[in-house]
């Protein structure tokens, strides 16, 4: 379809032979899949009941592992009819299994074909309702070509729509131009003011006062020689060292902005932002341990067993498994991936995720900070002990629906509510012992 | 004596600068106040310090290795973490047992498991928050395989379709412990109560 627009581009004459032979070729493999389609036919229906039927039960059951133009966990199904007549299909989709045992050479090499990855048998779709599903896919697989057409349209016009905001490159060159004007225009000034001043030093009819004016030097040496001036610049660069001096005590054992490299650039961006996964899929021990944990390799194989087998950086956990992708079996040689711990609280501190995450009930982002906008993980927060007892103080414990301080709370009669500081928040020994 | 001014002029400005390299930046984790009690003498999981001569300023014992050498000699690749013994049984609070139906029996895991847990309103909440966190991106919310995830994975089944609807309890529970198909083990992920509480949900989402 596309070929014919860019036709109408060339001359007419140039075109017109083309155009016949593009539609001879057409017509040809038109006629050739009608004749497939007939020989390999046991009635699929044109029906747009049956086929609407059919949509309803793809949906229902084949969608989450089959496409018509697309490999997903299984074969595009575009002219599945062609390939194989719908006995065998109507078979292979209620049991699968079966017809690969019973040895059918087809089945045995699409099973090997795709891992031996087993098709969910669907004993429940009767012969009709297989039928159903062949004539909607035959539907599709025809107007393919249609459905293609008018998507290139959608695209063209999104395309049209992205022009119209302003890129921020031009934003930079128009600020950078504006500076350049006014830059031009104080030399065009300055300029002015000296062949102004030339001018009427050389006029003789000026009275004392105007001459003065004229003649004024502006004492620049003075200035900078006075009291006040020498004792404002003393007083900035003063408190500018020393505000230096107390920041650069206060990193001193302080690992905020920590982002180490590693070993595997695994991103939380795509993972917890991108993808929405839940920290706690990962992070098992957060709930139940003092440490979050860091996941180990098999959690990552339940989604990478199947997806971005091809990446270089998936590559490195088949390596430290020792896993082959093409006959998905584990070796021998498994070793650790040694990942970079970011968070290092001093040893004589005493953190536990667990009464924090599952008691208290705080969001791993209170302390991590935005951790779902991360590629490289940073250390947040400055993790310091003025930090810790400051959130003590102002932060209410989570006693709803939790019996341990329902006594607690019935003898903390202040107007206030409990705080984590009124049962020991503020405690040395809490965390250091 | 203006070289020696010179000098000390130029010592403060370089303390200046030393002093804001102390801070924490990309590869860089800064300087430590007191290392000796910010590295544990004990190993500690999830930390490792293969190197003997880490830290061998501050040590202040006299057994030759560095005040941060974090490794156990003993475990493999030195890590200080290991797995539990074999054949050993986790205490837990209602005396569950390992599940010790292996991989291939589905089939016998789905005709003979029952739920220990009752379907109450507390434990389908549970099970509900449980299913949030390990299961809803690729299942969805409401488990119509419409999670971010189930996108680009692929294969994810509806819960409510007619060939998983009336699927058992313990066919649920085998297959979150040791997944199926596509779908990657979780039994690692989730305890057996936890796994049970997540059934009980599931099948809320199988009837809707």
């Amino acid at each position: 379809m596309i070929k014919r627009k860019n036709n109408a581009l060339v001359p007419y004459l140039l075109s017109y032979p083309l155009l016949i032979i593009y539609l001879t070729f057409l017509t040809l493999f038109a006629s050739q899949a009608n004749v497939y389609a007939q020989e390999g036919d046991s009635g699929i229906s044109t029906d747009p009941a049956i086929i609407a039927q059919g949509k309803t039960m793809f949906e229902e059951n084949c969608r989450a592992c089959h496409a018509v133009d697309r490999k997903v966990v299984g074969p595009a199904l575009k002219e599945v009819y062609n390939r194989k007549d719908l006995a065998w299909i109507t078979a292979f989709v209620q049991n699968s299994q079966k017809v690969i045992e019973s040895g059918d050479q087809y089945a045995v090499d699409l099973y090997n074909e795709y891992n031996k990855t087993v098709m969910t048998p669907f004993p429940f779709l009767k012969d009709e309702d297989v039928a159903a599903i062949v004539a909607y896919i035959k539907d599709q697989t025809e107007n393919a070509a249609v459905a293609e057409v008018a998507e290139g349209g959608e695209g063209a016009e999104v395309a049209a729509a992205d022009e119209g905001s302003i890129p921020s490159n031009y934003l930079t060159a128009i600020l950078v131009g504006l500076l350049i004007v006014l830059i031009l225009i104080l030399a065009v000034l300055g300029l002015i003011i000296s062949v102004l001043t030339k001018y009427l030093r050389e006029k003789k009819d000026l009275d004392e006062i105007d001459r003065e004016v004229v003649e004024q030097k502006f004492g620049l040496e003075k200035v900078l020689k006075s009291p006040g001036f020498l004792g404002i610049v003393v007083f900035i660069f003063t408190a500018i060292v020393v505000k230096t001096i107390i920041d650069g005590l206060y990193t001193v054992g302080v690992q905020q902005g920590y982002a180490p490299t590693q070993p595997i650039a695994f991103s939380h961006e795509i993972h917890a932002g991108q993808y929405e996964i839940d920290c706690n899929y990962c992070h098992t021990g957060v709930t139940k341990s003092k440490n979050a944990n860091i996941p180990s390799a098999n959690i990552c194989m339940n989604c990478h067993s199947a997806i971005k087998t091809e990446s270089e950086e998936i590559k490195k956990i088949y390596a430290a498994l020792d896993y082959d992708v093409a006959t998905n079996q584990y070796g021998p040689n498994q070793k650790p991936i040694e990942w970079v711990r970011v968070h290092n609280l001093p040893d004589l501190a005493y953190f536990n995720h667990s009464q924090h995450v599952n008691v208290g009930g705080i969001e791993c982002q209170t302390c991590h900070g935005p951790i779902e906008e991360m590629a490289v993980v940073r250390q947040y927060s400055n993790l310091t002990m003025g930090w810790c007892i400051d959130c003590h103080r102002k932060t209410d414990v989570n006693t709803v629906g939790n019996e341990y301080y329902d006594k607690l709370v019935e003898l903390h009669d202040s107007k206030d509510a409990l705080k984590v500081k009124d049962i020991g928040g503020l405690e040395c020994s809490k965390c250091h012992y | 004596m203006f070289l020696y001014h010179k000098l000390k002029s130029y010592s403060f400005l370089l303390g200046l600068v030393i002093l804001m390299a102390c801070g924490a930046d990309g590869d860089n984790q800064g300087t430590e106040y007191a290392p000796n009690m910010y590295h544990a003498v004990s190993y500690e999981p999830l930390k490792q310090i293969t190197d003997k001569d880490a830290g061998n300023w501050v040590s202040s014992l006299d057994d030759g290795q560095g005040e941060y050498y974090s490794s156990n000699p003993l475990n493999p690749y030195g890590m200080n973490m290991r797995e539990p013994v074999a054949n050993t049984v986790r205490r837990s609070k209602n005396g569950y047992l390992p599940y010790r139906i292996p991989k291939d029996s589905l089939s016998l895991a789905a005709t003979s498991l029952k739920n220990p847990l009752d379907s109450t309103a507390a434990v389908i909440n549970d099970g509900k928050v449980l299913y949030g966190k390990f299961c809803g991106h690729c299942h969805g919310e409401n488990g119509k395989a419409d999670g971010k995830v189930a996108e680009v994975f692929g294969g994810v089944p509806v819960y409510s379709s007619p060939a998983v609807k009336n699927l058992s309890e313990g066919h649920i529970f085998h297959v979150i412990t040791h997944g199926v198909r596509r779908m990657g083990a979780h039994g690692s992920q989730l305890s057996i109560e936890e796994r049970w509480k997540i059934v009980r949900y599931v099948q809320v989402l199988q009837k809707q």
